[in-house]
């Protein structure tokens, strides 16, 4: 375990997490960091409690591990908030808290008599983010996303997977991860001004935009540097990952490689003892090389294939040329450098028990920033909220349920 | 209130490839000032893998919003010059490799006794500790280290072979983004810097979160399921007309499912017993994705896209540099602009991403030549004479890129 730290970097801000699918990653980032993360769900759960996989492999509300994972160290809560109650309770917490981030399709907290001036006219100071597919204004502000519509659109598609094959899809959820992190950032930047100004402000996040600077920023940049007014347009992107960053195959498995530059390219050709046929000039030049791809992969291979993937990452390591093992996810889990940083650590949910979940990628040496609670369960905070700081009674609490409030 | 967000913040980079220096174009784009340290002996190798070091379209991209510094760290004098900089910056910003910085004197524990309240985040590929620390990591290795290519590919593929972007490169530089505002607004409630350690590594991890909880609470290790869904059907990216041209469908209900059917003009499609399901529609994916391609592949993507869209589908084409030009919602966002740079001229590049209507952010400025800045941090910053500078350069404490040839970095 990492030591101990009392607060984390955003300790004392308190944050009403409204997202259900897509955003939910943002609230964890800044939950991550310390804030207090107050989740709130439609009365009986949200519907990413819906999301495959699950733990134990048997639909649970409390075991789906996309929510187990996007929502650890939050607090939960119900309340419907298309009911009047609703809105009144929520109105309630907005003048208690500093951030709140919804996901809803655009217009929809407006509609609930929501919306950011609304808002902010109860809390001045109030930072609201709204996470989308596509923005709340736009010729495609109604449009659907998933995570291979999003990935599709973010331009980083095409160039992904084998240049003669399909593009691939890459796994996870980069346009949702995309807009959480770019609107986590945008969130923060409002804090810290607001720490002068004590202004709130209007965040619009979305994976159609985000992905964009997420993923491949370079994309546009790289084909409009061959672009030349008055000539035919630079022909289209290919799918180049096999080539410029190629994979070989070793003994046990497969490494991947980055020579790029000419100093990495002599220490690959040492790792591999420097075999005549590729100390020939030609193979020095880069272009030619991932012209060349499917030649240097044929003959490359029957190098790599003498030595292991952990030997040949040693060697690369020594001779400078970066090399990595492909692992898979338990290659990755039970790695001596994983273990050693302990990046998943312990946690224990009252459904499904003790089990190991990821740390955030980083480690801060004053502030304390950990995974240290599981995802609530559904209302599992409402008891704390609504009667331990809301007043309610319990007797109140039950007709709240009993009405659909909560 | 000051102008920008973080106008006032002046940062340090030792920053090389993507991760750091894009993280200082985003906190450029806030308003600070990124001051990058680099010279023709050891310049960032992205500027060595092209002809002109100056004009590198990748280095142009994301060393936007920077100036460049080129100081003599090996030279007495400049690591002097280094450290009086040092003392004048809130975030220090590096990923060379492993123990470079050490050996340069300018890890923390070295700078945090010159300026305490320092942010300091060091992006490693494996982050610090454990037997890869020192190893020198890029995003495409760390993609294969964490795990995460091997769900990136199709189930037939040999292997996952990644894509042309270096991912996770921008998604590293994101999350180092979001944790040094952390630590700055941390620092100004508490008046604490602190040290950040990033694990490029562990970020691609991170990408596949549900994937690592598939492994620690089901002992399962997922295998690629390429463009499909085990979930969901339809869900695939289909063969459009043209070259190369491709349109991504997904649809989770069956009301989608019949929505879908009459978008394209298939009805019939409705009454088969094959897809009459989600459950079915799994099982029989394949078939359907046949006929749902002999309807896409004579179409050009964007009308798939528009009709289905149109009817309530989720759709998108795979987008190319040039589709992005031409679309009209990112023509609307603003998320495109052009701009001079003084060696590669008038070239598109994508626009300051936020969208905060209370608060200004200023224009980007070009990714700076070697050397460009050195005279103006010396003399505006450091408070050197012309007549210093110039002797300096002789003695080679400063860098003169005119008179060298250019070597590779760390």
């Amino acid at each position: 375990m990492t030591e101990e730290k009392k607060e984390g970097a955003l300790s004392g801000y308190r944050v009403l997490d409204l997202t259900d699918g897509r955003g939910t990653y943002c609230t964890r980032l800044l939950a991550d960091m310390g804030a207090e993360v107050i989740k709130i769900e439609k009365p009986g759960g949200g519907s990413a409690r819906s999301i495959p996989p699950f733990a134990g492999n048997m639909p649970h509300k409390e075991k789906s591990l996309f929510f187990l994972y996007r929502n650890t160290n939050k607090k939960g809560i119900t309340l419907n908030l298309e009911n009047p109650d609703g809105k009144a309770i929520l109105k309630k917490l907005v003048t208690s808290v500093d951030v709140l981030v919804e996901s809803f399709d655009p217009g929809f907290m407006k509609d609930c008599g929501l919306g950011y001036e609304t808002l902010k006219a109860i809390n001045p100071g109030l930072v609201m983010a709204s996470i989308t597919g596509f923005g709340q204004d736009g010729p495609y502000k109604d449009w659907k996303g998933s995570n291979i519509v999003d990935f599709a659109l973010s331009g980083a598609m095409i160039g992904s997977g084998f240049g003669d094959g399909k593009p691939t899809a890459l796994p996870g959820s980069p346009g949702d991860d995309a807009a959480s992190v770019f609107a986590g950032v945008s969130i923060i930047t409002a804090l810290y001004v607001r720490g002068e100004s004590s202004e709130g402000q209007y965040i619009d996040a979305s994976a159609y935009k985000a992905s964009r600077h997420f993923l491949y920023p370079w994309g546009l940049v790289m084909w409009h540097s061959n672009y030349e007014p008055d000539k035919p347009l630079p022909g289209p992107e290919g799918r180049l990952g096999a080539a410029v960053y190629p994979v070989f195959p070793c003994k046990d498995g497969y490494i991947r490689v980055v020579a790029l530059t000419p100093r990495q390219w002599e220490a690959l050709l040492r790792v591999v003892g420097e075999p005549e046929v590729l100390c020939m000039d030609e193979w020095k030049e880069f272009y030619y090389r991932i012209g060349n791809a499917d030649v240097l992969f044929a003959l490359m291979t029957e190098f790599t294939a003498a030595y292991t993937m952990e030997e040949l990452t040693e060697m690369g390591h020594k001779e400078g040329v970066p090399i990595a093992p492909i692992y898979d996810t338990s290659g990755f889990a039970n790695s001596p450098q994983t273990k050693s940083r302990n990046f998943f650590v312990e946690l224990d949910h009252p459904v499904i028990g003790k089990y190991k979940c990821p740390s955030p990628p980083y480690k801060w040496s004053v502030s304390q920033c950990a995974v240290t609670l599981p995802a609530p369960c559904v209302g599992e905070h409402n008891e704390t909220i609504f009667c331990d700081e809301l007043g309610y009674s319990n007797i109140e609490l039950s007709a709240l349920r009993f009405a659909g409030v909560i | 209130m000051s102008k920008y967000p973080l106008e006032g913040i002046r940062v340090i980079s030792f920053g090389v490839g993507i991760v750091i220096p894009d993280l200082g174009k985003t906190l450029g784009q806030l308003g600070a000032e990124i001051i990058k340290i680099e010279t023709s002996t050891y310049p960032d190798f992205m500027r060595t893998i092209v002809p002109d070091p100056n004009n590198s379209p990748g280095f142009n991209e994301s060393n936007r919003n920077h100036k460049c510094f080129g100081v003599n760290l090996t030279a007495d004098r400049g690591k002097e010059l280094i450290l009086e900089l040092i003392k004048t910056v809130d975030i220090f910003a590096e990923n060379y490799r492993g123990d470079v910085m050490e050996r340069l004197g300018l890890d923390y524990d070295s700078v945090k006794k010159i300026n305490p309240e320092i942010i300091y985040i060091s992006s490693q590929g494996f982050g610090k500790g454990g037997p890869y620390s020192a190893h020198k990591g890029y995003g495409p290795t760390l993609c294969a280290a964490s795990g995460l290519i091997s769900l990136w590919a199709q189930p037939d593929d040999e292997f996952g072979c990644g894509g042309t972007f270096p991912h996770p490169d921008n998604a590293v530089s994101w999350q180092g983004t979001l944790a040094v505002l952390g630590a700055l607004d941390y620092k100004r409630r508490s008046g604490k810097g602190q040290f950040i350690d990033i694990s490029q590594a562990e970020v691609s991890a991170a990408l596949i979160g549900e994937a690592m909880l598939d492994y620690t609470t089901n002992d399962n290790v997922q295998k690629p399921v390429g463009n499909r869904n085990p979930y969901a059907s339809p869900y695939n990216c289909y063969r459009c007309k043209g070259n190369d041209q491709w349109c991504a469908i997904s649809l989770f209900t069956n009301e989608e499912w019949e929505t879908f059917c009459d978008a394209t003009g298939h009805p019939q499609w409705k009454a088969d017993p094959r897809f009459a399901d989600t459950v079915n529609r799994i099982s029989y994916a394949a078939e359907l994705d046949v006929l749902i391609e002999e309807w896409t592949s004579d179409q050009d993507p964007s009308t798939v896209m528009h009709v289905l869209q149109n009817a309530g589908i989720a759709a998108g084409i795979v987008q190319r540099a040039y589709d992005s030009i031409l679309d009209p919602h990112n023509n609307w966002q603003g998320n495109i602009e052009e701009m001079e740079h003084p060696v590669s001229g008038k070239r598109l590049y994508p626009s300051t991403p936020f969208n905060m209507p209370g608060m200004k952010f200023p224009q980007n400025s070009p990714a700076p030549m070697l050397g460009q800045h050195t005279d103006e941090i010396c003399r505006d910053i450091l408070n050197l004479s012309d007549e210093e500078i110039i002797r300096l350069k002789k003695e080679n404490v400063l860098d003169d890129p005119e008179t060298k040839e250019t070597a590779e970095s760390c």
